[in-house]
């Protein structure tokens, strides 16, 4: 900065520092740091993201560590009670209440969070106080205890991926919205390039502490350091800074936070983990919990996933948000260059249309000030100007985007991963063809329904597993297309009413394309938009058909064995009728109508095997009217 | 009056008749279990989807459908068994012995757990009875030749004499001297013969109010009527009488029910028979019965209106059906169900009552028989 008074130039600057890294640190939760628990979760899921495009980009299969350490003093043990019986309720304190490590034990039995048991606030007199509350009442007798930790949580991630060049670890980890992502535009999974600096930030932000760093190219040399944030400025500060001798290959992470809380739920790092090796074959993951428990999701398949082409975006897959962030970090410097260069299937041409749809739309104004100046620098464009041409972009018609961009898991890499982490009784994976919503922007489902052995969330409990190109969405399910697709679906056609309360079922929907349309900036939600609704619809349709027919075929086999019993009981009584009407032998005919009854049983499936048929049909003739309509 | 003789003959010709039919129907079943073939039988299907309205015998019929009782299908085993015991019971415990015995005592004959289960061969009665018709039906016959009886219902006075036989046993039973309760209409009424007739029709009540009104008022002595009562719905003893008083002795019969829906419909069964039992219309209905009242223009033409009851919801939907029903589908009787919709009000023919106590057999019942007004 120069002597004197400050130029535009410089107030803009110090204006835009403070709006992102400002702007982030009082919204964090638009960014999924919300709740102890979903904050762990997504400082994991940031880099577990970026190790796994960093693999993937090396071309290696990932082998990912995952520790989390408790900092504390060493977890304590405390008794919570005896239980009576029918006691579901046990009293917390105030610190055990804010431990970030807590587990629950039943005779010395670890308890699950969200299916054993909750913790919520209850009354006890005229207090409110912390309370473990059980599903069931824990029996007479057993011990109910808690090992808890308050303080910070060490998060420690490593991989074997290409690692960061030592001059662009500063930007990688220390400065928000600098990440790579934006340049190259291919089907990731991060898609932002805050992800994993926004954690430097929280690290920074809740204990003070910065992050420590290593990273190596495997040739004998690797670079440590600590990263932080200067937050004022949006610029790193590496500190620390050595050289060491070490083959190491990769990346390794340690940081430091408070304000988050490992648990085993739905919502935490084990589960968050646990859905990513299910929709990455290819990777293998090891857990270490904060009890120094090991957990490896060990890798299902060696076939690398297909290395997505790099490609920029197509208009009609944006929105105004993701056009502002383009042009905050675009190297043209007209508004005009910027749609032509930045943008695939963007054309001079296009964006004289562009630029003319817009002149036309705003003819008839007054304000003529409404007209985007396309000369401008792309870092001046106000969001009205954007949502103008984000409108503008659908009005032109540009030619479609490139469908080899889709990359899926594929069907048998699913087949292989849900069979090596769930080994079900029965799995059903399809593969829909690719689609496109918005009117040319591609997309394509993949869907798995697993029945029997470890599908499921546990007690006998159905899931349903949500994933945007490979990356488990944890939150947000209530606005997400493929909830809403689920819902639309007729489980108890399957066999499957109610699944997710009283089955052992695992339904896997992962939806691929280059422009996921999330529905905020956690992105955790895909946009119920009709034609994906549709599609992954059908995807479901079809995965849970077969294990329809599977279902049915046990109960069938289950209704065979009821069907010859309910005969066996009656023949005797019919026998002795017969024999008193017609004086022939009751021992003869018992044996006559016993063999009958065997070969009744089996002859009956016949019939059962066309209704399937039936069923089939009429989903045929569903799915034909749905094609029809759309 | 028939001879001991003449009449042993003829049940022991129609025992042999229905011994055959068993017989041939148990062997078919043995043959079929001998050729390993799942053992069935054709039970004439009785719902509306196969009862229909014959308009020249005026009788509710049976139709050709035919549903197959199968021993090995889950759905049918229990009933299938159910029917064996019932014919088993028919053959080995009745027509042997030449004894008759109730739907209840068949019950109790027959209901035990099934061995080595916690399951009865016969929860309650119904399902007996219901057997018991399946198995009258698939025989082609009905249930007072399989010597069941049903519970007896109906009393009766009148200038007539009645022989009947039990057993050995005959008696002569003189109708106009029952006192105030009347003779008791048995439940199996084909071995009664008539003897000493001094009546010139016969007039049946739904209601033994109504029974104890006329008797009280000797209204069959004066008028030279036989008076039955069915107490509700008529039993088969009544109506297969009432049918016989019909043809046999060709005496006109009357009917009085309450003017409502309900009282119309007991009417149509005496006189075509029912859904249910409608494989034996030919011998319980009544076709030549002319219903007397109360009609719903009664209500007007006698100036009840004060005393009428409003017709609940329940009324308004069986008078609904059965204008739908085609032995309902005469003129007179759609005029009258639809002044009941149009005023939706009913009325007991105990309404009567309220011009004076004797006013039913001196003034309506002349009048309305004396001009004929009856419905058909």
């Amino acid at each position: 900065m120069t002597d004197g008074a400050p130029t535009t130039t410089d107030l803009e600057k110090s204006f835009k520092e403070y709006s992102v890294a400002e702007f982030f640190k009082k919204n964090r939760q638009m960014l999924g740091y919300a709740g102890e628990t979903r904050s762990l979760t997504t400082i994991v899921h940031e880099y577990v993201t970026n190790s796994l495009d960093s693999c993937e980009d090396a071309k290696v299969l990932p082998d990912i560590l995952v520790e989390v350490h408790s900092l504390t003093a060493r977890p304590r043990k405390t008794v919570l009670g005896i239980a009576d019986g029918s006691e579901k309720n046990f009293d917390l304190t105030d610190s055990m209440g804010k431990a970030a490590l807590f587990e629950v034990f039943v005779n010395d039995v670890k308890k699950e969070r969200g299916t054993d048991y909750v913790v919520k606030y209850g009354r006890k007199g005229k207090q409110s106080v912390k309370q473990v509350v059980f599903r069931s009442s824990p029996s007479a007798d057993a011990e109910v205890s808690a090992l808890w930790a308050t303080g910070h949580l060490k998060v420690v991630v490593q991989d074997n991926g290409t690692g960061i060049p030592k001059s662009k670890v500063g930007a990688a980890l220390g400065k928000l919205l600098a990440g790579t992502k934006f340049q190259q535009q291919k089907q990731k999974r991060g898609q932002q390039g805050i992800g994993a600096a926004y954690a430097t930030l929280f690290a920074q932000i809740t204990t003070g502490k910065p992050t420590f760093v290593r990273t190596g190219s495997g040739n004998g040399s690797c670079f440590e350091c600590e990263v932080s944030v200067d937050v004022k400025k949006n610029e790193s500060v590496l500190s620390n800074q050595k050289e060491v001798r070490c083959n190491f290959t990769g990346l390794r992470v340690e940081a430091e936070f408070s304000e988050v809380a490992y648990e085993r739920s739905e919502y935490g790092v084990y589960e968050y983990l646990r859905r990513t090796a299910l929709a990455n074959p290819h990777a293998q993951i090891t857990l270490i919990e904060p009890d120094k428990n090991l957990v490896v999701f060990p890798r299902a398949s060696t076939k690398f996933p297909e290395k997505a082409e790099s490609i920029k975006p197509h208009p009609l897959g944006l929105g105004t948000s993701d056009l502002m962030d383009m042009a905050a970090v675009t190297q043209a410097r007209k508004v005009g260059s910027f749609l032509s260069s930045d943008f695939s299937r963007i054309s001079n041409d296009k964006v004289k249309e562009v630029q003319e749809w817009i002149g036309r739309k705003t003819a008839g104004d007054p304000k003529s000030a409404f007209l985007v100046d396309f000369e401008k620098h792309p870092r001046n464009l106000t969001w009205e100007e954007a949502e103008r041409i984000v409108n503008a972009f659908h009005h032109v018609k540009f030619n479609n985007p490139d469908l080899t961009t889709i990359q899926p898991i594929g069907e048998d890499q699913i087949e292989k991963s849900l069979k090596n982490l769930l080994k079900p009784e029965f799995l059903s994976v399809v593969e829909r063809k690719p689609k496109v919503f918005r009117g040319g922007i591609p997309f394509m489902v993949e869907c798995a329904v697993a029945y029997g052995g470890n599908s499921g969330s546990g007690g006998n409990e159905g899931e349903f597993l949500r994933f945007a190109n490979r990356v488990p969405l944890l939150f947000d399910a209530g606005s997400c297309a493929i909830t809403e697709a689920m819902k639309t679906v007729d489980w108890n056609r399957y066999g499957l009413k109610d699944f997710q309360e009283n089955q052992p079922v695992t339904v896997f929907v992962n939806f691929v394309s280059v422009y996921v349309p999330y529905t905020g900036a956690g992105k955790l939600a895909i946009a119920a938009e009709d034609e994906i609704v549709a599609e992954i619809r059908m995807g479901l349709m079809d995965a849970a058909r077969s294990v329809g027919s599977y279902l049915s075929g046990i109960k069938k086999a289950e209704d065979r064995e009821k069907r010859k019993l309910i005969f066996f009981k009656y023949i005797p009584e019919v026998a002795e009728a017969l024999h008193d009407v017609t004086g022939k032998p009751k021992a003869a005919l018992e044996s006559s109508l016993k063999k009958i009854a065997e070969t009744r049983t089996v002859g009956l499936e016949e019939e059962d095997a066309d209704a399937e048929k039936a069923l089939e049909a009429v989903e045929e003739a569903e799915e034909k009217e749905i094609e029809e309509e759309s | 009056m028939t001879s001991k003789q003449e009449r042993d003959q003829a049940r022991d010709k129609r025992t042999a008749e229905i011994l055959v039919k068993i017989d041939s129907l148990a062997d078919k079943l043995v043959k079929e279990i001998d050729a390993g073939e799942n053992p069935h039988l054709e039970i004439p299907i009785r719902g509306s989807s196969n009862v229909f309205f014959d308009n020249k015998s005026k009788q509710i019929m049976l139709g050709d459908k035919v549903a197959q009782r199968y021993m090995f299908n889950v759905a049918h085993a229990r009933s299938f068994m159910q029917t064996m015991l019932v014919a088993s019971y028919v053959k080995k415990d009745l027509l042997s012995n030449n004894l008759t015995a109730t739907l209840r005592d068949l019950y109790y004959a027959k209901k035990r757990t099934i061995k080595g289960t916690k399951e009865d061969t016969i929860d309650d009665q119904k399902e007996s009875d219901a057997a018991i018709v399946d198995f009258e039906v698939a025989l082609g016959t009905f249930r007072e030749r399989l010597h069941l009886r049903a519970e007896p219902k109906g009393r009766m006075a009148g200038d007539l004499t009645v022989v009947d036989h039990v057993r050995d046993k005959t008696d002569k039973i003189d109708l106009s001297r029952m006192g105030s309760g009347g003779w008791a209409v048995p439940s199996i009424v084909e071995q009664i013969e008539f003897e000493d007739l001094a009546a010139e029709y016969v007039l049946v009540a739904e209601k033994n109010a109504i029974f104890d009104r006329l008797n009280e008022d000797l209204y069959w002595k004066k008028n030279k009527c036989i008076l039955m009562t069915t107490a509700g719905q008529a039993a088969r003893g009544a109506r297969r009488l009432l049918q016989r008083f019909s043809t046999e002795l060709k005496l006109p019969v009357y009917c009085l029910t309450d003017s409502d829906p309900y009282g119309w419909y007991i009417y149509s069964t005496m006189k075509y028979g029912s859904m249910a039992l409608a494989h034996e219309s030919d011998r319980l209905g009544c076709p030549e019965m002319k219903f007397l009242g109360m009609s719903a223009s009664d209500i007007e033409h006698y100036d009840l209106s004060s005393v009428t009851i409003k017709a609940k919801d329940v009324d308004i939907k069986r008078a609904q059906e059965i204008k739908n029903y085609d032995w309902f589908k005469s003129k007179a009787w759609q005029g009258e169900i639809d002044l009941f919709l149009e005023k939706k009000v009913k009325a007991e023919i105990q309404a009567l009552s309220s011009k004076s106590l004797q006013y039913i057999s001196k003034t309506y019942l002349p009048e309305k028989i004396s001009a004929k007004d009856f419905l058909p």
